[in-house]
């Protein structure tokens, strides 16, 4: 299960150039699509592979396309959701900084597809190194009449611009997206109406994350059926993992979906085991937002089945037992890891993050890292673990967009699975002073 | 077959486009789910989550909190609003919020006002869980304008102030800054009020649950005896007004959500600027001229002395020595009684009033082309439009409330059109601005007629059906010089003619206009090509289409309507045609005279010819508001009687023999009739100041006094007096008004009209007029030796000649009048910003501050006339329309140059 489809000429020096690019078979599905084939067939062949969201929810490709207003005069807008910015989550800034044209071809397929003229890739503020790179490749891609008017003499044309946030997470929520890329303050706007109907400038869009617009050319190119065959069930496809933590390799990977979870922890063509010989504590396994489960429940789901790198067996047991395949941030601890300290800079991070629109989350993700900062002083009573889970229980769910839920899982999930650590803060404050470990979020880097 | 859902197990049925809490609204009362961030006038926002509640898409199914405010209702599903698990979420919620707050209620200015203390109750807060943490209870107070004041340590970032400034103002000023708990509202720049963009309509204050915002009068505080809904005095659209009264004082003012004409909104004028009621220079006593000076009298004393002179005059020079000139501030039944004091009473027609200098060519030119001069359709067709045509108008300055409606649309992108001289509000937001040379409005309606016959966009059938003299029209439009009219008007004829595209092919599309049509040599002219794009382009008679005035001041509708003009009595009825002047004389019971009346500048010109012995004013201050002031001014010196009713000592009242001190709109009650033809009702608020009486009072004393058989004043009584006698107010009745009152026509059992000429026009069929365009005369006399163009204008913050304004906080925003100048001309002359400019006119000149904005073009200079310090109408010409004589404000030639010696600054 080793099967590269992404990442599989990353290696190849140059690869970022157009030339190069195009000597590895690059662009072969632009041709294919805007010489072959009708922008339904397109949309088609992604219905039939199963491609499901990459950028966290996991929803369905093709049927997000499908969904797409059609109204006659309105022009259509594909937006590439870029802003790749959640904890632990870095395969997106990796796949454009050394493969930007396959980004670029799965934009162009993909507008073709959908029928939009202009497309946008809205891409993380910080990642300023990969914006000049974008724009580069881009700039090559006009020079070879694959953008602009009239794309290799189709009739189609294409204006592709890449517009970097001005750093706010919540921008990586695609209605704020929306609204900061119009230029507006990036809340979320209420839904309905969806971006679908009415998106940028209230015309029908598609938000697509970086990987899923990547993985458009290869399903043109193979066949949406032959694509379907690759990964798992309704997990199809291979997925890109980015891994960090106390593990031997962090890094990036590409895994075919369906990949045992143990062999991906542990083997050495993936993270290669738990870093000086410690013991495996937990995992986050989709991005800092997803529940975090024990090393256990992570390697087998509560019914004693080896877990699988895939949608579904990741989530198996729902939120009591399972978690999600996310964004593919893998982050793994070891015996030596804090869960609350770790939870109270993950908090931290939501506190900072959150738009302030809704009051649950304006207010309830500064109060929960204001609690957890109480155990973290000694200070904390076993009240407080109440309350916690109290004002977790009020944000999840009860918000415009997903960043409250975001904030609030892994709340619930460290209270679930490690109660009894949070009780020990409360009763031993001084034993646990010495518990250096957590994750420092800007340590999260690609290696 | 409506659609069904579930509250609280029990099933109702909704509209589309329901969300959960408009169909639980639809049902119970308004706070039955709590809210928050939720206002009558503003979308939907889904911040605060307070309306959260239990949503199953089947009975007994699982249930998931929803936001009701912005969930739309799902058919069959089962909405519980007070679900235990419902009921701990909004308590948390709203503990969270209280968090960040000051529980300093007792000393609130909204104490027992306040959404977030009345939330609190019903949800039943008893205890804050969280322990004192870090909070936003330092912020300070922003205490830096005259009306509006903030205090964001009682904020809850909620959002309706920003989304009051964005969707109700569009001003855009409020702002979110910050991120989650540093969210925070900011003021443009982050500045303060006064130093923002704002505009001090206070909708932010009105919309804020809590006292974050609020204002010096603190109009949200409880502390009022009664409240008391009324009509705005100011412009035209007509603004209920609730008006907060404590011990017999105005104490702040506030706009009703359920007001049809502004839902919960109004300006910084109606809402702010009532401070002028009570000031120390209102009148309190009879003055009579003694030897030169004015000095008090009793109302007897005044009454006699002008009887007295009256009927003196009347016997030595006839009753055509007498004129009167009836005022558009005041109320219908006012209005009515002047013009039957002069026509029946007194016995002339000399019968005018300040539509005269506004909108008479509009009421005269609607009325060759449709048969009604007033405004065809009402401002909730804004809603329903694909087109808005401004033409010569600046309502976001002179009509803020509808022009804020305007903005709105201009806003959302749909095509819209701008002709006007100067580059205003609109015009920057507007799809085309036709910025033509002042003066040349019909040759400009004339190019977009030219492109509507020549590219064959005219709508047939309409014209076929329901108009006549279309030929002869055709014929004329085609026969005109194109490029020679492109260089009269100075606007690129491409432009024009896509501005004729997009009025003639948008399926719907409205025209408004104002002062800068009719106050032209050629305004009727002008008014009559707006009702032949209309009626060309078939838009007419529907919702969302017509020809709109926007009426200048607040009843200038209803002073046309009760008669004050001289060849129209009551109803618009032709006074000199024997027939009717049957049936006015048997129903004032005297002889009515059918002699050709004087309009108003007739009456200077009589003056000054030793014709004209007497003239009274009522609420009229001629000296400024007046063109060619001096002109004005001799005349009134030549009269032997000048009677003027006023609040304040006027500049014209200062030259009277006989002053009248009147109440102002807060004292009285009567009806006022808007720009859209609604007759509302006026409701004193307090009682008369000491000393003063209400003009339709004193009018019915002076008829009594002067032996005329007039019951005693009740505004009641008048109106029924005018419901017998004006078609259109036939079924008005003072008692089924209402609150949002009426639009004319009423038919006998009360019906009212929201759109004229449905199916056919007051004249049968609508007529075609042609109208050339010609050079105005001060411009060919005078350009040589006065190479420039003056065009007045109003700012937002006063009215008319400020006299009201100016006694307010207003004056604190505004300070002066000040010339607007084009930079290239301002340097061609050496003036720099602030520098005092003399202006010259062949009538005189002045000295202005210099204000210099690519707001005008090179070659023309625009000012107000505000403030009577500046003598602005020394400039403005003798020149009037041809048709109905409204003075030329617009077009005046001048020349310009630095100040010299003590002006200089």
């Amino acid at each position: 299960m080793s099967r590269k489809i992404l990442l599989k000429h990353i290696d190849v020096p140059g690869i970022r150039g157009l030339k190069a690019y195009r000597e590895n078979g690059g662009y072969q599905a632009l041709e294919k699509a805007l010489k072959s084939m009708k922008p339904d067939e397109v949309t088609e062949e992604v219905k039939k592979s199963g491609l499901r969201g990459r950028g966290g929810a996991g929803f369905p490709a093709g049927m997000k396309w499908s969904f797409i207003a059609k109204p006659e005069g309105v022009p259509r807008y594909l937006v590439c959701n870029a802003d790749e910015s959640e904890p632990g989550t870095f395969k997106d800034r990796y796949l454009m900084s050394h493969l930007p044209h396959a980004l670029i071809e799965g934009m162009i397929v993909s507008s073709f597809a959908l029928g939009a003229n202009t497309s946008y890739i809205y891409i993380r503020g910080e990642m300023l190194y990969v914006y000049h790179i974008l724009e580069e490749a881009i700039a090559e891609a006009y020079e070879a009449g694959l953008l602009g008017k009239n794309i290799l003499g189709s009739g189609f044309s294409l204006d592709l611009y890449v517009h970097p946030g001005g750093g706010a997470y919540i921008c990586g929520e695609e209605t704020a997206l929306i609204e900061s890329l119009e230029g507006k303050r990036g809340n979320p706007r209420i839904k309905p109406p969806f971006p679908a109907v009415k998106g940028v400038w209230g015309c029908p869009t598609v938000v697509n994350n970086v990987e899923t617009i990547a993985s458009v050319p290869h399903i043109v190119n193979m066949g949406g059926d032959e694509y379907a065959k690759i990964g798992i069930g309704k997990s199809t496809g291979t997925k890109l993992i980015s891994a960090c933590g106390h593990i031997n390799k962090p890094g990036v990977y590409e895994i075919e979906l369906g990949l045992p979870a143990e062999e991906f922890l542990y083997s050495d063509n993936y993270c290669g085991g738990i870093r000086n010989g410690k013991k495996l504590k937990a995992v986050v396994a989709g991005g800092s937002s997803v529940p975090i489960l024990p090393g256990e429940l992570f390697l087998k789901t509560a019914n004693g089945e080896p877990r699988l790198m895939s949608y579904e067996s990741l989530a198996d047991g729902g939120f009591a037992s399972g978690t999600m395949l996310g964004s593919g941030g893998f982050i793994v601890m070891d015996e030596d890891t804090s869960i609350v300290k770790n939870l109270w800079n993950f908090t931290r991070f939501y506190h900072h993050e959150s738009c302030g629109q809704c009051s649950p989350c304006r207010e309830g993700t500064g109060w929960m890292e204001k609690l957890l900062h109480k155990f973290l002083d000694g200070h904390a009573t076993i009240e407080d673990i109440d309350l916690l889970w109290d004002i977790q229980s009020k944000i999840e769910g009860k918000t415009i967009c997903p960043l409250g839920d975001a904030a609030a899982w892994p709340v619930a999930s460290a209270i679930r699975h490690f109660r009894s650590e949070f009780e020990e803060y409360v009763k031993n404050p001084h034993s646990i002073k010495d518990v250096k470990h957590y994750f420092r979020i800007n340590n999260l880097v690609e290696q | 077959m409506k659609k069904t859902a579930f509250i609280n197990d029990k099933p109702y049925s909704f509209e589309p486009g329901d969300t959960i809490l408009s169909f639980v609204r639809r049902y119970f009362e308004r706070d039955f789910v709590p809210t928050l961030c939720d206002a009558p006038n503003l979308d939907p926002y889904g911040a605060c989550r307070v309306c959260s509640v239990d949503v199953a898409l089947v009975k007994d199914g699982p249930c998931k909190a929803q936001a009701s405010c912005h969930t739309p209702v799902m058919e069959n599903s089962y909405i519980y609003t007070d679900s235990e698990r419902i009921k701990r979420l909004r308590k948390n919620i709203v503990e969270l919020v209280l968090t960040d707050h000051p529980l300093d209620c007792l000393t609130c200015e909204v104490n027992n006002n306040c959404e977030l203390q009345t939330v609190a109750a019903r949800v039943g807060i008893r205890d804050v869980r969280y322990p004192e943490g870090k909070n936003h209870l330092d912020r300070k107070k922003d205490l830096s304008h005259p009306y509006m004041t903030s205090d964001f340590s009682k904020c809850i970032n909620c959002a309706r102030c920003v989304r009051a400034c964005d969707e109700v103002q569009g001003e855009m000023v409020l702002n979110m800054a910050g991120r989650g708990f540093d969210a925070h509202i900011i003021k443009s720049f982050n500045n303060n009020f006064f130093d923002s963009d704002c505009v001090s309509c206070g909708a932010c204050a009105q919309a804020c649950p809590t006292s974050a915002i609020s204002d010096v009068f603190e109009s949200k505080s409880v502390s009022a005896d009664k409240k008391v809904r009324t009509v705005c005095t100011y412009c035209g659209v007509g603004c209920n007004l609730e008006v907060a009264v404590t011990n017999g004082k105005v104490k702040s003012i506030q706009a009703p959500y359920d007001a049809a004409v502004n839902q919960g909104h109004t300006c910084l004028k109606g809402r702010f600027a009532f401070s002028f009621y009570n000031h120390p220079d209102r009148l309190r006593t009879p003055l009579i001229r003694k030897n030169g000076e004015l000095v008090p009298a009793t109302w007897d004393e005044a009454y006699n002395y002008i009887a007295n002179e009256l009927n003196r005059i009347k016997k030595e020079h006839g009753p055509d020595a007498i004129g009167g000139i009836s005022s558009a501030r005041c109320t219908n039944e006012e209005n009515f009684l002047m013009q039957k004091f002069i026509r029946a009473v007194i016995g002339t027609n000399n019968i005018d009033s300040c539509a005269r200098v506004c909108h008479s060519p509009t009421a005269l030119g609607m009325q060759r082309t449709f048969g009604t001069g007033a405004a065809t359709n009402s401002i909730i067709d804004l809603k329903y439009t694909d087109c808005v045509m401004v033409i010569g108008a600046n309502p976001t300055d002179a009509h803020p409330v509808t022009g804020a409606k305007i903005k709105q649309f201009f806003m959302k992108g749909k095509p819209s059109i701008v002709i006007d001289p100067r580059r205003t509000e609109l015009a920057r937001y507007a799809t085309y601005h036709l910025q033509l040379r002042p003066g040349t409005n019909v040759a400009l309606l004339n190019m977009m007629l030219y492109y509507i016959v020549m590219d064959g966009l005219e709508d047939q059938k309409f014209i076929e059906s329901r108009t006549e003299g279309y030929e002869d029209f055709k014929k004329h439009i085609l026969n005109l010089d194109i490029n020679e009219l492109e260089k009269v008007t100075g606007v690129d004829k491409s432009l024009v003619r896509k501005a004729a595209h997009a009025y003639a092919t948008s399926p719907n599309a409205m025209s408004f206009h104002g002062l800068g049509v009719t106050e032209h040599s050629q305004g009727t002219y002008t008014v009559m090509l707006i009702a032949d794009l209309a009626m060309i382009t078939g838009n007419i008679g529907r919702r969302g289409v017509g020809v709109n005035p926007l009426r200048g001041q607040n009843n200038v509708q209803g002073a046309a309507d009760m008669g004050c003009q001289p060849h129209q009595g009551a109803g618009y009825l032709d006074s000199y045609d024997p027939e009717i002047n049957k049936m006015y004389s048997a129903f004032y019971g005297v002889d009515v005279p059918m002699r050709k009346g004087l309009k108003i500048p007739e009456m200077y010109d009589a003056s000054l010819a030793g014709k004209m012995k007497a003239m009274w004013l009522m609420g009229e201050d001629n000296a400024q508001t007046d063109p060619n002031t001096q002109h004005v001014v001799s005349a009134f010196k030549q009269l032997d009687l000048l009677v003027v009713q006023d609040i304040f000592l006027s500049e014209t009242a200062k030259l009277a023999h006989v002053v009248l001190p009147a109440s102002s709109f807060l004292e009285k009650s009567g009806t006022f009739t808007n720009g859209e033809r609604r007759i509302q009702r006026v409701n004193a608020v307090v009682e008369p100041l000491e000393g003063t009486k209400p003009d339709g009072q004193i009018m019915c004393e002076i008829m009594k006094h002067m032996g005329f058989n007039q019951p005693d004043y009740h505004p009641g009584v008048v109106l029924d007096e005018i419901s017998r006698v004006v078609p259109f107010f036939a079924g008005v009745k003072w008692d089924e008004l209402g609150e949002n009152g009426k639009q004319w026509p009423v038919k006998p059992d009360g019906t009212d009209t929201e759109i004229l000429h449905t199916e056919s026009f007051k004249l049968g069929k609508g007529r075609f007029q042609t109208a050339t365009w010609r050079e105005t005369e001060e411009l060919k006399s005078n350009s040589e030796q006065f190479p420039y163009i003056l065009t007045t204008n109003r700012e937002l913050e006063h009215y008319n000649n400020g006299t009201m304004t100016r006694r307010t906080g207003n004056v604190e925003i505004l300070t002066e009048d000040v010339l607007l100048i084009n930079p290239a001309d301002a340097q061609k002359h050496n003036i720099a910003d602030g520098d005092m400019v003399c202006i010259s006119s062949a009538r005189g000149k002045i000295d202005v501050k210099a204000k210099l904005t690519d707001e005008v073009k090179s070659g023309v200079v625009s000012s107000t006339f505000h403030f009577p310090d500046i003598h602005m109408n020394d400039l403005t010409s003798s020149v009037a329309d041809s048709e109905a004589m409204c003075p030329e404000y617009k077009v005046v030639a001048v020349s310009i140059r630095k100040s010299k010696g003590v002006y200089k600054k």
